[in-house]
């Protein structure tokens, strides 16, 4: 039976102004095309598999097609390209139901867009973005094998994936409610507009809630883990409140933690108030003004509303690359002899 | 030029109010071109108003821009005066260019304008000597160079950069990439996927923004701005957009569909920041009409005073062209005079 898995390269994954405002390393579309090679011959440790890949309109998805080892069926999802990150929930959308594992090259952004809609199935992603959170820095080829093993069904998904944790949003203002879905972080900022996307300062932080938190992570999962580490398949999440201005706003005084919340920027940050929250549990910011961001990027503008943030356990499949091949060979599916 | 602080409300209603300017005058130049009112050649700007607008929110009064031949967004966006600009446009005495340079020449370097040009790429060598200018003489100015998609594959762009980035000249260097360098795809001129990928053979940082949300481009070309001002260099900054127009009016357009146009237009810069600025309370729809009303009247009457407006007079063919007197042309000019001029 043929294994059919998806491809997602986003072009424009690690390409923005935190490239001039912090340390961020550039990920350019040269080494995304030689990483997605990569993977390509990495599904080949399979046999019999069909790769669909997500078009775009900068022409690296044609590039990564031409360069396809021939034993593998490649071609492209029919959608419609629009440059932008529907492309990515368009093309999860379609392997939710053509596909058996997905490869996903891009950051955190990325990866959110492709959970909004990829449902169940098994996704494996590689760290192309900008300080990324759920996406890993791992071996396109190495990533590749383990797609194909999961997809295949020579590892059971059920043995070699976690269920990530998402981070659920309602703004209210006034008579309507706009939902938004984060995937590991969700901040409130002080800031006026989207602008870039980025997070360019850290004291523009009002707080957020984080479906994973660590002091290994960078960005709004590194401050929350200061405090407390919070695994990503972890029922529930970490809320977090900043003290800004020296008030704590809160009736203890702000606990004062180190965090790396961009790249090249080790920040310290008074932290009012944390709260270890269960599924499903609210935690709610008045905004005059700010911005919603979503998985390190600025994303929504609310002016007088209620943001309610509240971790829910549906997030992606994640693969875990690693156990997954160990799995394999355990088995003896690299012995030849 | 009165600057704008686009993080103020007041701010965001001029924003706007700019790129509403801007695509009333190049529509009216469209039309004025069609039917046949306009002498030369117009490249339109419609589609990329949040580009020009937001980086020029983000510079200061004295700084210097250097543009293209699409350069109309680029000067009502530096404070330009339409009025003056349609005057140019229809070839008058009191157009910026005295009637002389027409829709490709436009220049005002009071306004810290060094001029649309014609040719492809010649922006940033000009931002590269103004950078370089305001380097030796001490001064706190930056020069920021629009150039398009196609101009990244000249080579004086790439001189203009890499001696930019070697002195640590106070430049921004801002590629418009419209998807299309004339007909052709970005996508079939260029080997990298991303033009801002080209400033890592310069050392210096190149990043992508959205360029159809003035707030991104505004933001991006600020700190670049604030690099610059620093001492630290240029910046490299390429503005994904769009323009909804024909590379030049006439254009038949045959390397692009409908359904391609549509996909942009449907996220149009100036219906989006509209859409956030009413959300927020920052202006209504009433307020916003009565604001389109006003510019389009604005750029009737500009059309109106441009074409009542004179021509230059023939025996000044040949003025305002060169730096130094031309013997010849002193001679043809006083011939011209005595000769009482041409009958127009």
């Amino acid at each position: 039976m043929t294994t059919a898995i998806g491809l997602v390269v986003n072009p424009a994954a690690g390409r923005d102004i935190r490239r001039l405002t912090g340390g961020a390393s550039v990920s350019n579309n040269y080494a995304k095309r030689r990483t997605a090679g990569c993977v390509l011959a990495g599904l080949t440790l399979v046999d019999d598999v069909d790769v669909l890949v997500m078009p775009d309109s900068t022409g690296l998805a044609d590039r990564i097609v031409d360069d396809a080892p021939d034993d593998l069926g490649v071609e492209f999802v029919d959608m419609t390209v629009t440059a932008s990150g529907r492309d990515s929930r368009a093309a999860a959308a379609h392997f939710a139901d053509h596909a058996d594992a997905v490869v996903v090259l891009g950051g955190d952004g990325t990866t959110r867009d492709v959970a909004q809609t990829i449902g169940d199935v098994p996704v494996v992603s590689i760290s192309t973005g900008t300080n990324n959170v759920v996406p890993t820095p791992v071996d396109g080829t190495v990533a590749g094998a383990a797609a194909g093993l999961v997809g295949s069904g020579a590892v059971p998904a059920a043995e070699a994936t976690t269920r990530h944790g998402t981070v659920e949003v309602d703004v209210v203002r006034s008579e309507e409610t706009t939902v938004i879905r984060g995937l590991a972080t969700v901040g409130v900022l002080d800031r006026p507009f989207v602008g870039t996307r980025a997070i360019l300062d850290p004291s523009d932080i009002v707080g957020g809630v984080v479906s994973r938190s660590s002091p290994a992570e960078i960005g709004l999962s590194g401050i929350a883990g200061g405090l407390v580490t919070h695994r990503p398949d972890d029922p529930g999440g970490v809320g977090f409140r900043l003290s800004r201005d020296g008030e704590s706003g809160a009736t203890a005084p702000a606990t004062r933690v180190k965090a790396i919340t961009v790249p090249g920027n080790l920040s310290t940050v008074d932290v009012a108030e944390h709260r270890v929250l269960d599924d499903g549990e609210d935690y709610a910011f008045e905004v005059d003004r700010g911005v919603i961001s979503v998985d390190g990027e600025r994303e929504h503008e609310v002016r007088d509303g209620t943001v309610r943030l509240r971790p829910v356990s549906d997030g992606p499949r994640l693969v875990d690359v690693e156990s997954v091949l160990e799995r394999a060979a355990d088995e003896g599916r690299f012995r030849l002899g | 030029m009165v600057v704008l602080d686009i993080e103020t409300e007041d701010g965001q209603r001029e924003a706007l109010r700019r790129m509403l300017t801007i695509r009333a005058f190049d529509t009216k130049a469209a039309d004025l071109f069609s039917d046949g009112e306009l002498p030369g050649f117009v490249h339109l700007y419609v589609g990329e108003e949040a580009v020009g607008v937001g980086a020029c929110s983000a510079l200061e009064s004295d700084d210097y821009i250097t543009s293209t031949h699409r350069g109309h967004g680029h000067c009502i966006a530096k404070g330009l005066d339409p009025d003056l600009m349609m005057a140019e446009l229809f070839g008058k005495a009191n157009g910026y260019c005295n009637g002389k340079g027409g829709s490709m020449h436009i220049a005002d370097v009071d306004a810290g304008m060094l001029g649309a040009n014609g040719i492809v790429g010649a922006g940033p060598p000009l931002a590269t000597g103004a950078a370089l200018t305001s380097h030796l003489k001490g001064e706190d100015t930056v020069a920021l160079a629009f150039f398009g998609d196609g101009a990244v594959a000249q080579g004086q762009v790439h001189e203009a950069i890499n001696l930019a980035a070697t002195w640590d000249l106070p430049a921004v260097f801002l590629v418009e990439n419209n998807q299309y360098g004339e007909a052709t795809p970005v996508e079939k001129q260029h080997n990298v996927q991303n033009l801002s990928e080209t400033a890592e053979a310069y050392n210096i940082p190149g990043f992508t923004v959205d360029g159809m949300d003035i707030t991104a481009v505004y933001e991006a070309v600020k700190e670049a701005r604030k690099r610059a001002a620093d001492g630290e260099g240029p910046t490299f900054i390429e503005a994904e957009t769009y323009r909804y127009h024909g590379h030049f009016e006439g254009d038949q357009q045959p390397y692009r569909t409908e359904e391609d146009v549509a996909i942009w237009k449907d996220r149009d810069a100036i219906e989006s920041f509209k859409r956030r600025l009413v959300d927020a309370g920052t202006i209504t729809g009433a307020e916003f009409d009565e604001m389109k009303a006003e510019i389009d009247q604005q750029i009737e009457d500009a059309v109106g005073k441009a074409k009542d407006a004179a021509y230059p007079d023939p025996s000044e063919a040949y003025e305002d062209m060169f730096n130094a007197a031309v013997p010849e042309i002193s001679d043809f000019s006083s011939g011209m005079r005595a000769d009482g001029g041409e009958d127009r």
